[in-house]
């Protein structure tokens, strides 16, 4: 039998928690979000004249006996959050230990998984040298096994272009959007996190390296592959070429974050080895995604 | 320059060896990483195992050519010519005796011939031998006949001075006994030259030549060369000596106190070369006094010095006899003899007594004690033949220290007892006709006298007081002599009857435990002060004193002799074939290496 994505006893725990969006959003069907369509809930919005096809139901007769016009009452629509999931399964993902794809998969169906038990509306996304939709969206608690198994059935490799994303990311809806990437491939990041903000998403960059690529844990002469491209170079690691190595990835680490904090994204730095609860429970939490 | 280790020229090789490492390349295991264009673009050849390549430029290249250019230099060992000349086998005598510890050269003349020394040692050619003698009371081998240096430099280290004096020709016996016949030696005797005098003739010569190293510049000193306690029927007072032997006037105090506390202070000039007598109060509860100038010369081993106040304890003796004053008086001169004088009559067998003298009486049963028995009477135990006369005396051992200072030229005896068949012990004093004194150890001291004193001249002489104190003293020698001894002279304790322990505290107050029962011999004198002697008697514990004083004229005058008188060599003994020594460069080329393979290791983690 193979092994769930997540324990059962995490999926109760995940239960508990919702994804927090900063402003409401607009979805197709009804959920628990604050929607910016006006709609049947019991939190007054706004009033407006009314006009001819309205739901006469929504005239406010009180309004009408002092006005003598015709006000309609609107409410704040409660629908679902449209949350989007791009997951990073490229070659460079495909590295570390524990693996980074593989823990990247596990939180990407922790995250739906909050979103799912709080009936809002998951689409998943993987990506590596282009987008591969994980097909129809997914809705309700009913739905999550089928997202897992999705996400788990996606091969792992190839190169990583973020240019590739522009395109899927500007047709979403506006809504929530998490990008699960290491951020290390060779294209920038940055017209993916441009992209993101022009379709008014509500997102989130979760960069996921390796404690073995924070912290190379070997030195003297080796021939470097690259885990994407397959490109061979050879190295001598010395104490002033590690230097250089961890310098050049907190330059980029830095680049990510600074670009997703522009355009009003939250970022979190993450490491393989960290468990999903404590990702879920702290990390998540500590940026707002989660609450 | 010479190079004393050429064959380690070979280890040249290793240059071009590490230029071939250069032209190979390395065989590198692959390593997967996520992202190759974070790592630097940096390769350097560090373990080649894959030919060729193309020889490229390279710092650590030409760091590693020179590290290995030094270490090649230093293998050689390159040595430059010394100003020292060495036999095959130096042998090394220091001197280590008080003078040594003065302080006209800085450190100490101790220190400066131990710098030369090693000098010595740092310039000695690989197949050269060293011995180093410790030149003190009794010399010792410190180092044998090696070539070790660092075995040498340990073993001059071991060497410390002492308080003692310098026996040279003691010190020359051990060198010309570990020459062995046809060793190319010489010895080099750093000293001051302060030495006790050559005894020994050396009538064949020694075997090797002396080169004497003078050691010290300045004899200007002042001393205290003597401190005496003595004790009148009307007083205690102290004699205390001091001498300037200095070229220049000297002033200081003096400072005089006991073991309760400060008794005198008093200021003191000395013109160049002046002794001056000091009298001073000893305290009647004084158990020691000591002497102290701050003289601030050179020399802080004789400017202090201690005596024993307290008057030894008194033996009791029994002279038995129907009237002798000659022996009564010869036994009262000992100070610490409380003499009773009885009849034969009175006498009691079993008496407490430490010695007993029978004068023409012998009793039935001897006393388990010394003893001494004067002309026994016909029958008794001791008695001997009948009376014979005799003529001439004379010593049976002229070295006997019984008979020390005893002149028996003018003695003569009218009769004696035959003793030729005794079997008491050994003759003393004899005659032609028949042994006329007997002595024996066991089963206790005693002495047994064939004639009545008063039939012989021999009272009348200086002979005969000094024959019964050294006779005394041989029986009954002071448990704890109070007088003042020289360091590492030995010292003669005779432990309290029925003591159960004897414990010796040194001045530093580290103790030592002398066996009980039989008279001990105590060395342990190095250290100038008060020696205690604690000895447990039925529980109960009895402190003496002596005291270890320098007092030593031929120390304290301190200037260095300009030459010594040696025994000559050996006229068989061909001049040795000396060669200079080296001075070893090797150490500062290994410390340029050691360097440059620090800036090797820093151009490599700067990456160049």
């Amino acid at each position: 039998m193979a092994t769930p994505l997540l324990e059962p006893s995490l999926l109760r725990r995940l239960e508990a928690l919702a994804v927090l969006v900063r402003r409401a959003v607009k979805g197709q069907i009804g959920g628990e979000r604050r929607s910016v369509s006006r709609g049947r809930s019991p939190e007054f919005a706004d009033f407006r004249s009314y006009t001819p096809g309205d739901d006469y139901r929504l005239i406010d007769w009180n309004a009408y006996a002092r006005l003598d016009k015709f006000m309609l009452r609107l409410f704040v629509a409660e629908e679902e959050l449209p949350l989007s999931m791009f997951v990073d399964l490229s070659g460079s993902m495909d590295w570390g230990r524990p693996n980074k794809a593989l823990t990247a998969k596990r939180l990407a169906g922790a995250i739906s998984y909050v979103a799912l038990a709080a009936l809002d509306r998951v689409r998943l996304t993987v990506f590596a040298a282009g987008p591969t939709s994980g097909g129809a969206p997914y809705r309700g608690r009913h739905s999550a096994q089928a997202l897992f198994a999705r996400i788990q059935s996606f091969p792992v490799g190839g190169p990583t272009d973020y240019s590739r994303l522009v395109w899927p990311i500007s047709r979403q809806r506006p809504g929530m959007t998490i990008l699960i990437t290491d951020g290390l491939g060779e294209s920038p990041l940055e017209p993916a996190i441009t992209a993101l903000q022009l379709a008014r998403q509500e997102g989130a960059v979760l960069q996921m390296l390796a404690p073995q690529e924070l912290e190379p844990d070997w030195t003297g002469d080796a021939r470097l592959r690259d885990a994407e491209t397959g490109a061979e170079r050879e190295f001598t690691s010395t104490p002033a070429t590690a230097r250089g190595y961890r310098t050049a990835l907190a330059r980029r680490t830095g680049e990510i974050e600074e670009a997703a904090r522009r355009r009003g994204l939250r970022f979190a730095p993450l490491t393989s080895d960290q468990p999903i609860e404590d990702m879920v429970q702290r990390t998540l939490r500590r940026i707002g995604l989660l609450g | 320059m010479s190079f004393l280790a050429p064959a380690a020229a070979a280890l040249a090789l290793t240059l071009p060896v590490i230029v071939a490492l250069y032209f190979l390349r390395i065989r590198r295991p692959t390593r997967v990483v996520p992202a190759l264009h974070l790592w630097p673009d940096q390769i350097r050849d560090r373990q080649a195992n894959v030919p060729w390549q193309k020889l490229r430029f390279s710092w650590l290249l030409l760091l590693q050519l020179l590290v290995a250019a030094f270490l090649v230099s230093a293998a050689v060992q390159p040595a430059l010519s010394a100003s020292v000349t060495f036999a095959p086998h130096s042998i090394v005598l220091l001197d280590a005796s008080a003078s040594m510890q003065a302080r006209d050269v800085q450190p100490s003349r101790f220190d400066e011939a131990r710098r030369q020394i090693r000098a010595m040692i740092d310039q000695l050619a690989p197949q050269d031998r060293m011995t180093l003698i410790a030149l003190e009371s009794t010399p010792r081998i410190a180092g044998s006949a090696t070539g070790d240096q660092d075995a040498l430099r340990r073993a001059l280290d071991g060497i410390n001075p002492t308080n003692g004096p310098a026996d040279l020709t003691a010190a020359l016996s051990l060198a010309a006994g570990i020459v062995k016949p046809g060793d190319d030696a010489r010895a080099y005797l750093f000293s001051d030259g302060i030495v006790e005098p050559v005894r020994a003739t050396f009538a064949d010569g020694l075997p090797f030549p002396v080169e004497y190293h003078r050691i010290g510049l300045s004899g200007e000193n002042v001393a205290l060369t003597s401190l005496v306690v003595r004790t009148s029927a009307q007083s205690r007072a102290a004699y205390l000596r001091v001498q300037n032997f200095g070229q220049q006037p000297r002033s200081f105090s003096l400072e005089w106190r006991s073991d309760a506390g400060l008794i005198d202070v008093r200021p003191m000039t000395l013109a160049a070369g002046q002794a001056h007598d000091v009298t001073l109060p000893v305290p009647a509860a004084a158990t020691t006094v000591t002497a102290h100038i701050n003289a601030g010369d050179i020399f802080s081993l004789d400017d202090s010095v201690t005596a024993i106040a307290r008057v030894p304890r008194a033996f009791r003796v029994l002279l038995v006899t129907p009237g002798n004053v000659f022996l009564e008086q010869a036994l009262r001169l000992r100070t610490d003899f409380q003499v009773d004088v009885i009849a034969p009559a009175a006498y009691v067998s079993g008496s407490a007594y430490a010695m007993t003298v029978f004068d023409r009486f012998s009793p039935p049963s001897l006393p388990d004690s010394p003893f001494i028995v004067l002309d026994p009477p016909a029958g008794s135990p001791l008695a001997g033949g009948a009376a014979i006369g005799v003529g001439r005396v004379r010593g049976s051992d002229a070295g006997d220290p019984l008979l020390a200072n005893v002149s028996l030229q003018d003695v003569h005896v009218a009769r004696s007892q035959d003793l030729s068949a005794s079997t008491f012990g050994r003759t003393l004093i004899t005659s032609v006709q028949t042994p006329l004194v007997l002595v024996r150890e066991e089963p206790f001291r005693q002495a047994l006298f064939g004639f009545d004193i008063h039939e012989s001249d021999f009272p009348l002489r200086i002979g005969f007081p000094i024959l019964v104190q050294n006779l005394s003293e041989w029986m009954l020698p002071p448990s704890v002599p109070s007088h003042s001894f020289h360091p590492d002279e030995l010292v003669t304790i005779v432990p309290e009857t029925g003591a159960t322990s004897v414990t010796v505290i040194r001045p530093d107050g580290s103790r030592r435990a002398l066996a009980t029962g039989s008279v001990a011999t105590f060395g342990d004198t190095d250290l100038t002060g008060v020696y205690t002697v604690e000895q447990t008697v039925a529980g109960k514990t009895d402190r003496s004193w002596f005291a270890v004083n320098l007092f030593s004229d031929a120390t304290s005058q301190l200037k260095p002799a300009a030459q010594l008188t040696l025994p000559p060599t050996r006229n068989a003994t061909a001049a040795p074939s000396t060669h200079r020594g080296f001075i070893q460069v090797w150490p500062w080329i290994a410390l340029v290496a050691l360097g440059l393979v620090i800036a090797e290791w820093l151009a490599f983690h700067r990456g160049l």
